[in-house]
Order: C-alpha cells, then structure tokens, then sequence
C-alpha cells in the first residue's frame, strides 16, 4: 500500500526519468564505447577501457578531413539559411502581397517531402544543368532544406512581436535602420538563433541528400556510414561524443549567461 | 505669456481612409499649445487614427497635419518633435527601464544622457527599478515609464493612446491625477485619446467627441455635459432622459412645447434643434437634474418648474443617492437620481410622484436621431 502511495506521488517525475534516459541512452552508448579497444575491426562489443582514440582522433585516414567539409559546409549553409530564411520570414510575416498565402505554404514543402524524392530530383537538377558534383552542390542543396526550418522558427518569434515597438522606437526619432538594428533585430533574436541552431544540426549530420549529391566528396556522416560496411574505428565514437559535449556545453553556457543577466536585474 | 505657439496642433481637413471605409471623415481640429485635449468615443470612431496621423505612424489621405507653423504632413515620425505613450505601453523588452527611458536621447545623439534619465525616473518615482526589465514592473510602473520615456525628449506634443487602459480601476484613477499634475508642470500639449468618459472629464480641458470618424461635438467638460448637441453625446457622457414632444409655441427666449397631455420649457439658447411651431424635438434632461415629490405634495411644487407625472417602478439605494426609474406617460424609464438629504419615506415604488426640474437644465435636440445614440457603446466598453 505504502509502495502504491509512494509510485503515485511520484508518478510524474518516474516517466519523465524513463523518458530522459530513453532520450539520452544512445549518447550514453556512443561515449561509452568511444574508451573502447575493440579487437577487430567492429566496435560493437564491450572489450576494455582505453583512451587511445581519444589520444588521436584523426589516426583514421580521411576521417577528420570529412569532419572539416561537413563542419565547412554547415556553417555557410547555417549562414546562407538563416540569412535568406529571416528575411522571408519578415516578408511573410509584414508584408502583404499577391501569393503571399502560397509562398507560405510552399515553404512548408521541403519538410514534408521524403528526403529520398528531395535527394533524387536534386541530383536529376544538376545533372541537367551539367553542374559539377561535390562541395557547391552539397552547400546549395543544405541551405535549400535548411531555409524551411529557419522560416518557421523565424515567422513564429516575428508574428509575436507587437508592431507597436517598432512604431515606438520611430516615434523615438530611431530612423528605419536603427530601427531593425536596435529593435526588431534583438527582439527577433532568440528566433533566429534557434533556426540557425536548428540549420546547423540538419545540415552537419544530413547523410541521404548529401550522399545523393556529393560526387566524389565526402562528408562526416558519409564516411561513417562508408566505414559501418567495412569496421567501424573508434574514433568515430570519439567524434560523436565530442559533438555532444560541445552541444551540452553551448546550452549550459548560454543558461548561465541567461540566468546572471536575469540576477543582475532582478 | 509669451506668444509662442509651437505647441499648437492644427488639422486642417484631415481624413483617413483604407479601401471603401472610412476611418476619419474631413475634421478641422486646433488644439492650443499647453492645453490637454482629449479626443472621445467609442472603439472604431477614429480617434486613435487621428492620434496616430498627428504622430506621423498613419499618413492621412487628404489634408494636412501643422505642428505650431510647421507642416508636418509628410514628415515621417521619427522626424517629428512629438512623441507618444502607446496603449499597453510598447515598452522594449530587451532593454532595461534605463535604456528605454534613454532610447529618444540616444537616437538623437545626445551624449551623456545618465543626469536627464535619472531625474526623469525620479520625477515618476521609479529610480530603484532603473535597471531592472519591463515585464519585472506592475502595470502602473510600466505606464509610468511609458510616460518618462516619452517625456524625456521634450516635445512639442505628448500623445496618449488609451494610457491607463490597462490598469485597474483605483490605479486608474491615481494616474490620472498623476498625468493631469505631470501635465500642468511640464506644460506640454497633451492630447489623450480614450473612451472613458470619465477619464475624459477629469483629466481634459477640451474634449471632442468623436463617433463614426466625425467630431460630433467639442467643448469644455462642464459644456458638453450641460449642452449636448446630439443624443450621443447626451447619452455618451453621463445619462440622459429623453422626452418626445411638440413644439407648441415661442415667447421671446423661451420654447413651450407639448408633451403628453402637459407642457414643458425650454430656453431658446439650450435648443440645438428647428423650433418651427408643430415640430418634434427631442426634450432631454440629466437624472440628477430632477426632483421628486409624492403626488399628495404636488401643490408645494414652485411655479414654473418643468413637472410630469409618473409612478415609481423601482428605486435603488446606493449610498450618495438614491436612484429611481419612473414610468411616465411621456417617457417610459425616466431615470432619476435624488441625494440622500432628507428621504421621503412614501417615495416606495408603487408610489404616484411628481418629477420637477428647472426649465434652465432642460436642452432640446432635433428628433431626428436616434434617442439610444451612444448608449450600447459604452455598456460594451465597461464590460
């Protein structure tokens, strides 16, 4: 009775425990195999702790320069996503003109199409446009399917935004450009940095249009799934594992900021 | 005094339009420098767009905007000497309550800006809060800041859209004191816009009463009140009894008219309607205006009051006053209110009275309008 009692009290925060490590069982899996020293050339199973990859990440061949590409593209196809995409998201947002409700609409079509039909339609594009295969392809097709994440998260923070501010700050002898610099474009902020957060995670670990492409050029994700046929180096587990740390430490970083601004004030 | 005028706002034959409806009809509007106006009426008649024309953020589609002897009808708003505080304040929420007082002051350059903020955030008694952000304020802080970020530039004009709106009733009314005390110190041109008509009164020394995008009257406070020209200003601001009646006949100064089977007067300068003999017109009458008296009384009432006859149908105590409705022949809810001075125990509903009322406080209006002008209005606005 008591353990009934008990389990009912707790109820809430047990699934939302179960959920956290069902979310997060996979990075767990990923670091910890990342200390393995597997014997042969698989790192599927448990053999003993050891640091060695960790000593030299970049002891697989073609490995870190894969890294450098897929991080190279990721940043431009963020920058080129996240500028194109907030500028259609103000226009769509402020502006009315004729097709602005297809526009809209049709932004939307990139997320719903299976990435497979995106990938293959990409490629017969650039064939008939006789464009050469490999880093330009990659960077136009990234920031194609990236601009639909960045409108959304950009349209949604922009149609919350009162227009009176802005008529405020003019009526505060702020001209159109200080304005935009002073404040839509810091009040517009979190949204744009969450679509250009959002821009660089589809586009770092995008394997299937990528791969589709990419000619003869290898990206991050790429090379792992070309090495998952043959053995899978240890070093990839290190990678993915640092990924993640640096991904928890930019969110804990950016809280700790958030929250000393909020103290200051208060 | 000196002659200075460039606190003067002059709109001459100013509209608005968008599509087929009109917001503001063709409106001739001067408001003296140093003077607080305030623009009244219900949501929808066009006073914020008239606000909002004179801050420059709606271009009007005919006329022009003159700010003392300056057109401004084009300037765009960042270039115009006025400034405003929005309904529901438009505070930045990114910056601090420093930064949006400082932000006019900063725009236009000036460099060491710390003195003048500090000072304005102590005039409205928020310089604790100086750093803290908008949303960590009450609403009546934030209003006060609303009000200190506009003021600070010194402009020829202050325009209030709706500014206590937002707050509760009690807060409401010290702010208006408080604004009305700002106001008179600085000796800036206010103009307020606002539907509540109270606030209008208490705060403005002319107010204009908007309805359907046209002024349908502008005065002082006590004019208005006394002298409405139309139903919807007599039902707008305060209450009004209204009386059917006929034109009988007209001695000098004075109209008698013809109203059930009785007769009333009516000063000639207190009709705004045509008095050709046999006309109707529309007799009104403010509730606390009248008197009553029971029936059994009626020979003590003095010679040449206004007097109907009518039954108590309800009354209701509510502390200052009593307030009764009558059926009459002539009106069928007269509403009146009687102060709680001496209370005549037979005024019971049930009760057959006499209502009596000078002639001077009785007003005539053209009958060609709608008797309940104004009143639906102001029922959705409180609620």
């Amino acid at each position: 009775m008591a353990f009934v009692r008990w389990l009912k009290r707790h109820l809430v925060v047990i699934a939302g425990l179960l959920t956290l490590g069902y979310l997060l069982l996979p990075n767990v899996i990923v670091t910890v195999f990342s200390f393995n020293k597997p014997k042969g050339r698989f790192n599927y199973q448990w053999q003993r702790f050891s640091t060695d990859a960790w000593k030299d990440p970049c002891g697989v061949a073609d490995m870190c320069g894969s890294l450098s590409i897929s991080l190279q593209i990721a940043v431009w196809a963020t920058i080129g996503a996240t500028v194109l995409g907030t500028m259609i998201a103000f226009a769509l947002v402020r502006y009315r003109f004729r097709a602005r409700g297809a526009v809209s609409s049709l932004i939307f079509l990139p997320m719903a199409m299976p990435e497979v039909v995106m990938a293959a339609s990409l490629l017969t594009l650039f064939l008939n446009m006789g464009a050469q295969l490999g880093f330009w392809t990659i960077l136009i097709a990234h920031i194609m399917f990236c601009l639909s994440f960045v409108v959304t998260a950009v349209k949604a923070r922009v149609m919350s935004m009162d227009p009176r501010l802005e008529q405020a700050a003019q009526d505060l002898y702020a001209g159109p450009v200080q304005t935009f610099l002073r404040v839509t474009l810091p009040i517009a902020a979190p949204g744009i940095a969450a679509g250009a957060l959002l821009a660089f995670a589809l586009s770092f670990d995008d394997f299937i249009i990528t791969n589709f492409n990419a000619g003869s050029t290898v990206t991050f994700p790429m090379f792992v799934w070309g090495s998952a046929q043959r053995g899978t180096p240890v070093q990839i587990n290190v990678i993915g594992t640092a990924m993640f740390a640096l991904a928890v430490l930019f969110v804990l970083v950016s809280m700790a900021i958030g929250n000393r601004r909020n103290r200051q004030k208060a | 005094m000196t002659t200075d005028n460039s606190g003067d706002v002059r709109l001459s034959g100013i509209s608005k339009t968008y599509g087929s409806f009109t917001a503001v009809h063709p409106l001739d509007l001067t408001v003296p420098q140093g003077s607080f106006f305030a623009l009244l009426g219900a949501s929808g008649c066009g006073k914020t767009t008239t606000l909002r024309m004179i801050a420059g953020l709606e271009e009007p589609t005919a006329g022009t905007v003159h700010l003392g002897d300056q057109d401004v009808t084009h300037l765009p708003p960042y270039k115009r000497p006025v400034n405003t505080v929005f309904q529901s304040y438009a505070l930045f929420p990114h910056l601090d309550i420093f930064e949006n007082v400082a932000f006019g002051l900063r725009r236009r350059g000036v460099k060491s800006v710390k003195k003048q903020v500090d000072e304005m955030l102590d005039l409205v008694q928020l310089g604790e809060q100086a750093r803290k952000k908008p949303h960590q304020l009450s609403g009546g802080q934030q209003q006060r800041v609303a009000v200190a970020r506009a003021l600070i530039n010194h402009p020829k004009v202050l325009l209030l859209d709706e500014p206590l709106g937002a707050l509760d009733l009690k807060l409401r009314r010290q702010m208006q004191l408080e604004l009305k005390r700002i106001q008179t110190e600085v000796g800036i041109t206010f103009v307020h816009v606002t539907h509540d008509q109270e606030e209008a009164m208490t705060m403005a020394d002319t107010v204009a009463v908007m309805n359907g995008g046209r002024v349908e009257q502008l005065g002082s406070p006590t004019d208005l009140y006394e002298n409405p020209r139309t139903t919807f200003v007599a039902n707008f601001l305060g209450s009004s009894n209204f009386i059917e009646a006929e034109v009988d006949s007209r001695s000098g100064e004075e109209i008698m008219l013809k109203a059930g089977g009785g007769k009333l007067s009516l000063p000639k300068a207190r009709c705004s309607a045509p008095t050709t003999a046999g006309g109707k017109m529309l007799v009104g009458v403010r509730p606390e205006k009248i008197s009553l008296t029971h029936a059994d009384d009626a020979g003590e009432i003095p010679e040449g009051r206004n007097r109907i006859t009518g039954k108590i149908a309800n009354a209701s105590f509510i502390g200052v006053s009593t307030q009764y409705v009558i059926d009459s022949a002539v009106c069928p809810e007269f509403a009146v209110y009687v102060q709680n001075v001496e209370r005549d125990s037979r005024l019971v509903p049930g009760a057959d009275v006499v209502l009596h009322w000078s002639p001077a406080h009785t007003f005539g209006l053209d009958a060609a309008q709608d008797i309940d002008a104004g009143i639906e209005t102001v029922e959705e606005e409180a609620a």
